[in-house]
């Protein structure tokens, strides 16, 4: 019995250390994905057509009473509120057309796969409803993830349409991958741009999530052109996001303050930025909090408090914009949620990405993944709500207009307010 | 590599004690289960998780709620019911999981256990998801702490000729940003972002008179040596260190405290010796439990961190490790190697390496369990069978 026991705590040490070392090659291995500095200094939708790898697969075909479409996302897990947005967002695309009679008297079907906002269980999702005939996949709003649907979709031969992943190496996994949203190569510059030109801010500190391949990617752009602009970094810390590392951020905070920088980058998303916007508010940052769209989500004030308010981050659009998408578009999700406003933007990306799969598939020779992938390529001037998408000869990467919010408060909630907008032209 | 910066060096040994003090409340609870059964409790760390929502909705009652009146601030009255509130959750959770997962199975093999205890922390991790407010991230606001201001040590002042230069800079901001908001206000239609030529060039005026300004304080810095430390976090160390005292004085002076020793030593003797060993053991549980519950509390107050069902994770993990490299099942080695796991965790940031900050941490663990196996204060001696 004694014996037994000593020897199994050993076992059981054992198993707790390795299990820490596996911890940290996982996100080792995730870090590798490193962005390549070529693509992310160059606007990043200068069109370079036909270098993608396209998949050799024959990919699915819709041979049922429906036609099927895959939408993975992180239903559950940190990235939830975005998840269900964008499942919202598609399943109201769907509903529209369903409506309307369907595709050629094919009604569409929905296929939910469940990332849980992790890149392991992503790449199950992925396979799982890659086995269920679907013609194209929908998803997913975090770059880490897509990439791993995008390695699975290719084996396939199945298109994908990311709906919120920025990063901009991922269009680069195929010539199956397409995207709805700017890339984070747009989007880094003209966060730099804006803090350099409209805010005046000259000494800038970066603090990037290590875990997230999205927010390296980022604060790479952004560094890249705020030096260009002529401005200086003067500090460059890093942390991890996840259930690893813990939420003490006063090491890395205390090296920044010291640097006494004008703005603050934090390329996370807003589960981090939040803590760390008050963790550094206390530990004497006094600094203007510039952001991604990691931001975008209404509980960033939970976590923010009054510290996150006066930030500014890039969005993909604004609800307040009187266009007659945008309105048109809330008054049917309004409709459909009993009055409420979708608390991120990733409703209306969703719906986009879905709404853009449906409108090639009408163009589609036939209903399989070959047809749906090149009239998704053959896109041009598509109007969505988050914007006009066009699609040829972008190697999957619409050029789309940006535009920053400050981080207000109005009534008690979260308060996006326009400042300026960027179009892919400003930056070059 | 950034040159080492040795004017942040005392605040960076300050963050990892602060911190350390943390991890040595939930690292008590590891130690203490593990010296009288001789389990690892993976659970303890779900057990910190519970306290931080016990803590969260005590202030949601007590009127902090995520719809409640911004206006309004806490007083010590709310810190004290909520570190009660996180301390009731948490001794009834380790209570619970004492009494229905471990006792039904103390007397089979140890691997048992260990596997139980692997799968009620999971359990609580991925049921939490489902049952406390969908497993979204929540966080105590910031208004439950009145004591918000800092006390600053200066170790070394700044430079005061530098600092003068500065405030007599203050007029002349002053004026330009008199200037440019009177600009704003009657003739720029495009606000702040879309100035005309002449607001921009006002604009561009006041920017440069405060970069003048900032440079000067920042000079003034440059050579200065502080710490900052907020009142909330000194309040949070002395009731660790309370806590402390408090369970040394338990330990060592009362005769539960001498029966958890006992057993410790020798489990079927100490039974012998009339030692009820079932109250002996639930007693340990709600103690270490309790510890981690005040950890929680203030962890989740003093320091902002988020809440949700996983946030025990990290902690957990870190204490664990923290009570091995004290030596496991003895108390004040879990407090020291909790302070080492803070500002070893500190330093490594300091020096200019945030990216491998767990990576190095764990790998000073690895080299002091290589010279002494058994921790820092823990016993080389090899069990006798």
């Amino acid at each position: 019995m004694k014996i037994g026991g000593s020897k199994l705590n050993l076992i059981a040490l054992g198993l707790v250390v390795s299990g820490i070392l596996v911890g940290c090659g996982d996100s080792g291995s995730s870090n590798t994905v490193t962005p390549t500095p070529d693509a992310n200094t160059a606007g990043g939708t200068t069109p370079t057509a036909g270098t993608r790898k396209a998949p050799t697969a024959e990919g699915n075909k819709a041979d049922g009473d429906t036609i099927k479409i895959a939408v993975v996302t992180s239903i559950s897990g940190e990235n939830k509120p975005w998840g269900t947005d964008q499942l919202e967002g598609c399943k109201l695309a769907v509903d529209e057309v369903n409506k309307a009679g369907g595709i050629n008297g094919k009604k569409i079907e929905i296929v939910e796969g469940d990332t849980a906002s992790k890149p392991d269980q992503a790449k199950l999702a992925a396979e799982k409803v890659l086995s269920t005939n679907v013609v194209g996949i929908v998803g997913e709003v975090s770059s880490g993830n897509t990439i791993q649907i995008a390695k699975s979709a290719f084996d396939k031969g199945v298109p994908v349409v990311a709906v919120g992943a920025t990063k901009t190496t991922l269009t680069d996994e195929g010539a199956h991958v397409f995207r709805v949203c700017y890339t984070d190569a747009f989007q880094g510059p003209a966060m730099a741009r804006f803090a350099f030109e409209k805010l005046n801010k000259k000494k800038v500190a970066i603090l990037t999530d290590n875990a997230l391949p999205y927010s390296q990617g980022l604060s790479e752009s952004f560094r890249a052109e705020f030096t260009k602009l002529g401005g200086e970094i003067v500090a460059d810390e890093k942390y991890e996001s996840g259930s690893k590392q813990g939420t003490d951020y006063n090491g890395v905070l205390t090296n920044i303050a010291k640097k006494a920088p004008e703005a603050l980058f934090m390329s996370g998303y807003f589960t981090e930025v939040g803590p760390i916007a008050k963790q550094a508010r206390a530990a004497g940052i006094t600094a203007v909090f510039l952001g991604g769209d990691g931001w975008d989500s209404d509980t960033i004030l939970t976590g923010g408090g009054d510290a996150i308010l006066g930030g500014f981050f890039a969005n993909h659009y604004n609800n307040l914009d009187p266009s007659p998408e945008v309105q048109g578009f809330l008054t049917k999700w309004k409709a459909a949620h009993g009055g409420a406003e979708p608390s991120t933007t990733m409703g209306a990306l969703g719906y986009d990405a879905m709404a853009l799969t449906i409108d090639a598939l009408k163009r589609a020779k036939s209903m399989d993944s070959k047809s749906l992938m090149a009239a998704l390529e053959d896109t041009v001037d598509f109007k969505g709500v988050s914007g006009t998408i066009t699609l040829k000869g972008m190697n999957g990467n619409p050029p789309k207009k940006l535009i920053v919010v400050e981080v207000t408060k109005k009534n008690g909630s979260n308060w996006q307010k326009f400042a300026t907008s960027y179009t892919p032209d400003q930056i070059k | 590599m950034a040159a080492l910066d040795f004017t942040t060096l005392p605040q960076q040994l300050v963050n990892g004690f602060l911190l350390g003090a943390i991890y040595a409340l939930v690292a008590l609870g590891y130690t203490m289960v593990y010296g009288v059964l001789k389990l690892i409790n993976f659970a303890h760390g779900e057990v910190f998780m519970l306290g931080s929502y016990g803590a969260m909705f005590a202030s949601w009652m007590l009127g902090f709620g995520p719809g409640g009146n911004d206006a309004s601030t806490g007083s010590w009255v709310t810190l004290l019911l909520m570190l009660l509130a996180a301390m009731l959750v948490s001794g009834s959770a380790g209570f619970l999981i004492e009494r229905f997962a471990y006792r039904p199975i103390r007397n089979h093999p140890r691997i048992a256990s260990l596997i139980t205890a692997i799968g009620l922390s999971l359990l609580l991790q991925y049921g939490g998801q489902a049952f406390l407010l969908e497993g979204k991230k929540q966080a105590i606001t910031s208004k439950v702490n009145p004591f918000t201001n800092d006390f600053v040590f200066d170790l070394k002042k700044p430079d005061v000729g530098k600092v003068q230069q500065a405030a007599a800079l203050q007029p002349e901001v002053d004026t330009a940003q008199k200037l440019f908001d009177e600009r704003l206000k009657t003739s720029e239609p495009g606000g702040v972002f879309n100035l005309t030529p002449d607001g921009d060039k006002l604009n561009k005026a006041l920017a440069a008179m405060k970069e003048k300004q900032n440079a000067l304080i920042k000079e003034s810095n440059a050579s200065a040596v502080s710490i900052h430390l907020p009142k909330g976090k000194l309040i949070m160390l002395v009731t660790t260190i309370g806590f402390m005292i408090g369970l040394w004085y338990l330990v060592m002076k009362t005769r539960m405290g001498r029966a958890m020793r006992a057993v410790s030593v020798d489990f079927n003797a100490s039974s012998l010796m009339g030692i009820n060993l079932n109250t002996v053991i639930t007693f340990t549980f709600i103690l270490g439990s309790v510890l981690a519950g005040a950890g929680a509390m203030m962890y989740s107050t003093f320091q902002s961190a988020p809440i949700d069902p996983f946030s025990g994770m990290a902690p957990g993990v870190k204490a664990f490790v923290a009570a091995v490299l004290g030596g496991i099942g003895n108390i004040p080695g879990a407090v020291l190697g909790a302070i080492l796991m803070g500002i070893a965790e500190n330093l490594v940031t300091w020096a200019g390496y945030s990216s491998y900050r767990d990576a190095i941490a764990f790998v000073i663990l690895i080299a002091v369990l290589l010279f002494r196996p058994g921790g820092l204060l823990g016993s080389n001696k090899v069990e006798k069978v």
